[in-house]
């Protein structure tokens, strides 16, 4: 069975800080014949996260650290309380680990599979996210093809903040690889 | 910055001040770990080696790194003031390995006049290797006030 890499280990215990990075299942190997595939998902089911993603202080730090982020609007409150957002607000990126952590309990693990490839995405931006928010996630199966032989699929989700506003609408996809049970037949005295 | 992001003093290909930065394994790792996005095609060395990733057996960087720098072009440009990212659209065309620099641009491609504050424009986004080989293409839509 494969596992991370102490190497991968190691450089990821550096960075961890937040309460939800430490508790959080890393490696993408363990559970991965959980995960839903891409030949069993079907177009236009419909799910709600099993999470709610509560936003800390921490969270927002953690992102603007990990994206080198040097805008003052997301790291600097007394600037942002002078520009017309008010406040500090997350960058509208930080649906990335919003996302993850909500989609790493039940519905959604497809995004965590090993060796899926970003092919680019499609996202529009509404409130934004600030400290105190509690995200959630409604998504639908959207869309799934072949191209070139290989294998994508989108979903499309809106994340919602605790007042029931519209965060973000984002047409997710990534390019599955083929899962073991189907390339099993290919390899030579292979166990049916 | 003196320059005005007013909608209506930009002009049509008016460039975007430039994002450059390496991505490392070190800089993978961080934001693998800040985004809760472990994929060992990212995070890990010795996996990409062994399995020989992309034929060269290196981690490549996160397509979510490359769009949040390529966003960080727009929200450094305007979001002082006021100015607010509406939507993307993005296609990422060719992996960053761990070792690349990236370098983030974009240009105003049309502009959209539209009731109070809901006027926006196109920008043009693009992200380059440091061989000048692109790696991203696409399009964000940009409210200005």
């Amino acid at each position: 069975m494969v596992r991370l890499s102490d190497e991968a280990r190691e450089l990821i215990e550096k960075f961890q800080k937040t309460a939800k990075q430490k508790e959080f299942q890393f490696d993408f190997f363990v559970d991965q014949t959980k995960y839903e595939k891409w030949e069993d998902v079907v177009i236009g089911t419909e799910g709600v996260g099993e999470r709610t993603f509560v936003v800390k202080k921490e969270d927002i730090e953690s992102y603007v650290e990990c994206t080198m982020e040097e805008n003052p609007v997301f790291k600097d409150e007394e600037f942002a309380k002078e520009t017309p957002w008010g406040g500090l607000i997350a960058p509208p990126m930080f649906i990335t680990p919003v996302v993850f952590w909500i989609a790493s309990a039940g519905a959604g693990s497809w995004i965590r599979t090993p060796g899926a490839i970003n092919p680019g995405q499609k996202i529009e931006f509404y409130e934004p996210i600030r400290e105190g928010d509690e995200i959630t996630i409604k998504s639908q199966a959207y869309d799934k093809y072949l191209k070139r032989g290989k294998r994508y699929l989108t979903y499309y989700s809106e994340l919602i903040n605790q007042r029931g506003e519209l965060v973000a609408k984002w047409w997710g996809t990534l390019i599955l690889p083929y899962s073991k049970d189907e390339e099993k037949h290919k390899i030579k005295g292979g166990k049916k | 910055m003196s320059e005005s992001i007013k909608f209506d003093d930009v002009e049509l290909d008016y460039e975007l001040p430039t994002l450059e930065r390496e991505i490392s394994q070190e800089v993978i790792s961080m934001f693998g770990t800040g985004s809760l996005d472990f994929n060992p095609i990212h995070m890990d060395p010795v996996w990409a080696r062994n399995v020989g990733l992309f034929m060269v057996g290196k981690t490549i960087g996160h397509g979510q790194l490359t769009i949040a720098l390529l966003t960080q072009v727009i929200t450094n440009w305007c979001y002082k003031e006021g100015g607010k990212l509406k939507a993307i659209d993005i296609k990422l065309i060719w992996p960053l390995f761990s070792g690349d620099t990236v370098t983030c641009g974009g240009k105003i491609v049309a502009k959209h006049p539209r009731q109070i504050e809901m006027s926006f424009v196109d920008i043009e986004l693009y992200a380059d290797n440091q061989q000048q080989k692109r790696v991203a293409v696409g399009k964000a839509q940009v409210y200005l006030p």
